[in-house]
């Protein structure tokens, strides 16, 4: 299908104690910012790597851009942001970027201009200081995490995989990110991008695909997926912490199933058949000073820990996701 | 290819920029040449030093050998006998003259003294003492001067004409040492013996140090993790191929400065001698460099650096440290030290059966072969067929490596042990 960006059929990957991917599937459309959501060790860069084809699988198909990703030339279309950051350390900003844009079939000189843009829109090329000039250890660790960003992005990619992107940005570098994925977006990219922080994928993404233990829990655009977990969730704050009276309340099974305390205001899930004016009446009959009460839809947060749960993490998987 | 240019230029540059290469390859040649000079400049400032001829001769033979020695000392009869002091005593004052020539000598004022008396005539005996006794070569000089001396008298005896005896007694001799070995004259012995021996070394050196110099950059990539940027533009095959072409290349380059300057330095030796106001000196007899030598050379250097390159990268690609690299790089620089172990044996005995047999393996086959061929005539069934023993198993090895390099880039944590080792190279 010519209008997908990304289409994955069913791939499997297995290493040698375990299965890292299992029967996956997924398709993201052109243009959209599309969100690989799951616990650490999901098997989110074992996919990404597949996607790249760094690595094979040993099952099923993957088509980037209508073409499978074994073509040749395909992954000068792609940027890639890894996880784990890395960039040669004694090597010169500026020839480092002209290095990473030749390896993708940029030449020398449109590679010089788009670095000189690129530097100074993160301001690392200001008037006092260029930091194109100086070597890459000569940086601070958010310079060249900009850095790395830049050289995702010098050939102009059509599809951008970005690996954990916001771990480990400060909360500018954060924004300045963010700015740039829809900026990606308005441009008619596809950005395709894994996290295990839902709040960035709810506020970012189009569509998301939740992944566990290697295996698709669920996919859908997040509109679809909120809509169809809609469980009739109320975002309850009081005044003060709640008496024993309200306490009561909140924990009848027969009206409210499940309650997560966010400090500043509860999650509330209603029971089936538990009827949120009644709970309002008896909170109200039992002396709470409510302060907000109010009919939500569940946070990908919560549908999250609902589908997937703390059994979603393995144990003793870390850092490979 | 225009990607795996990008990574050649990149391995290449990267390299020539640094301090470390332009100290090692301009000061090599400077330093190589000071080691060149330098014993030859001290052994001439040495000579000049060496005043044999300030001796006492306490001579007590009554037949004028003293004089006799005095004059070879200093150079025959045009030489200025004064330098050395004679001593003419009886000889029962002997003992009395050696006690004062010793406090002269322990005040600096002579060297040393000889002394001569009726044995010496008769047994060719005498005795020398002095500050420099230790020094082999002024007691030779001293010697040669007395054995001379005593000829000469000798054969006056015999009635012949003192000018004669002078003529017919100073002779000097120049030998040169040629070798022969089972399969006849080895060619011009110590020259291509140096020759061929700095070339092994040279080869070794080359292969050691590019050779980890590939490790560590693929070690870097590895910890730094700019290996998976890379790899998700490039395959991993150009990748290595790129690494191991441009520090090859590295290295191409710093040996032909090398060369160059030696060469140079070969060249204008006999400038560089007479600016350092020593003799010119002797011409090093190198042998002749058939242009097949140069060829074989070249093709061994290639070949076995990319057998070492692959092993290097591959053991760089298995670990993610700096100490575990250490270890595991322990078998494979093994096999190198093995090939420069034989080194001397082989250039001692191009034509043993050891000889033959370590050119025949193809991990001492790079370092080895090209030393025994520029010492001898090797025949030409053992050339081609040490050259493609090293030539198939570089391509084993580099496709061996970059099975393992490809698994192993992406691979953190635990050293891979044999077995986990084959299967790397399986699935990828």
């Amino acid at each position: 299908m010519a209008d997908l960006a990304l289409e994955i059929r069913g791939i499997t990957k297995r290493f040698a104690e375990h299965v890292a991917v299992r029967d996956l599937s997924l398709a993201v459309p052109k243009g959209a910012v599309y969100g690989l959501l799951g616990p650490n060790g999901a098997g989110k860069t074992t996919t990404i790597r597949m996607i790249l084809n760094v690595i094979a699988p040993d099952s099923g198909s993957i088509t980037l851009l209508g073409q499978p990703n074994t073509a040749p030339g395909l992954l000068d279309r792609l940027g890639y942001l890894p996880e784990e950051r890395g960039l040669y350390k004694k090597m010169q900003v500026r020839r480092l970027l002209r290095f990473l844009a030749e390896l993708k079939g940029v030449n020398a000189k449109t590679a010089d201009a788009r670095i000189d843009h690129w530097l100074e829109r993160l301001s690392l090329r200001t008037a006092e200081k260029d930091w194109g000039n100086a070597k890459v250890d000569e940086l601070s660790r958010g310079m060249q995490q900009k850095v790395q960003f830049i050289g995702t992005l010098l050939h102009d990619p059509d599809l951008v995989i970005l690996d954990e992107p916001f771990s480990g940005l400060d909360p500018i570098n954060a924004q300045a990110l963010k700015d740039t994925v829809v900026e990606l977006k308005h441009s008619g990219k596809t950005v395709v991008f894994s996290t295990h922080l839902m709040d960035n994928a709810e506020r970012l993404c189009d569509s998301v695909c939740i992944i566990a233990r290697g295996e698709k829990v669920l996919d859908g655009t997040v509109i679809g997926v909120k809509s169809e977990h809609n469980k009739r969730n109320i975002a309850l704050a009081l005044a003060g912490d709640p008496s024993p009276g309200v306490s009561a309340v909140l924990t009848d099974r027969s009206l409210v199933s499940r309650m997560d305390d966010n400090n500043r205001f509860f999650e509330l899930e209603m029971a089936t058949g538990g009827d949120p004016q009644l709970l309002l009446q008896r909170l109200v009959g039992a002396g709470a000073a409510v302060q907000r009460f109010e009919l939500i839809q569940p946070s990908l947060h919560q549908i999250f820990l609902d589908k997937v749960g703390a059994a979603g993490v393995e144990e003793g998987m870390s850092g490979h996701g | 290819m225009a990607k795996l240019w990008t990574v050649i230029k990149r391995e290449f540059l990267e390299r020539v920029r640094t301090r470390w290469f332009l100290i090692v390859t301009v000061f090599g040649p400077v330093f190589f040449g000071v080691i060149m000079v330098l014993p030859a400049y001290l052994s001439v400032r040495g000579m000049k030093d060496v005043r044999v001829a300030d001796i006492r001769i306490i001579d007590a033979t009554g037949t004028g050998l003293g004089d006799r020695v005095a004059t070879r000392l200093n150079g025959g009869p045009m030489g200025d006998a004064a330098a050395t002091q004679v001593v003419v005593v009886a000889p029962t004052d002997v003992a009395a003259a050696e006690s004062l020539a010793t406090k002269d000598v322990m005040a600096k004022t002579r060297r040393g003294y000889l002394v001569l008396d009726s044995l010496t005539i008769s047994a060719q005996k005498a005795t020398y003492a002095g500050r420099n006794a230790s020094s082999l070569n002024e007691v030779q000089i001293i010697e040669s001067a007395l054995r001379s001396a005593i000829l000469g008298q000798r054969l006056e005896k015999e009635g012949l004409d003192p000018k004669r005896v002078e003529a017919l007694t100073r002779v000097k001799v120049d030998m040169s040492a040629e070798r022969i070995t089972d399969k006849g004259r080895g060619g011009s012995g110590i020259g291509s013996a140096i020759f061929g021996f700095m070339i092994a070394f040279l080869l070794y050196m080359m292969i050691v140090l590019y050779g980890q110099n590939i490790l560590r950059g693929v070690l870097e990539e590895k910890t730094t993790r700019v290996a998976e940027v890379i790899v998700s533009s490039v395959s991993t095959d150009v990748l290595l191929a790129g690494k191991v072409i441009g520090v090859g290349a590295v290295g191409l380059l710093q040996q032909a400065v090398w060369l160059a300057s030696a060469a140079g330095l070969y060249q204008f030796r006999a400038k560089i001698f007479v600016a350092l106001g020593m003799p010119a000196m002797p011409a090093i007899p190198l042998p002749q460099v058939p242009p097949m030598l140069i060829v074989a050379l070249v093709l061994f250097f290639i070949l076995g650096y990319a057998l070492y390159a692959a092993l290097f990268a591959a053991v760089g690609a298995m670990v993610s440290s700096q100490e575990d690299a250490n270890q595991a790089a322990q078998p494979v620089v093994m096999l190198l030290v093995f090939s420069i172990i034989f080194a001397q044996p082989v250039m001692l005995n191009p034509t043993s059966r050891l000889a033959e047999i370590v050119s025949w393996i193809p991990f001492s086959a790079p370092v080895i072969m090209p030393m025994r061929m520029s010492a001898i005539q090797i025949p030409w069934y053992e050339l081609v067929g040490s050259l493609s023993g090293v030539a198939v198993t570089a391509a084993i090895c580099v496709w061996l490596s970059a099975r393992i390099y490809r698994v192993g880039l992406l691979m953190y944590g635990k050293r891979p042990n044999m077995r986990e080792l084959a299967r790397w190279i399986r699935q990828s």
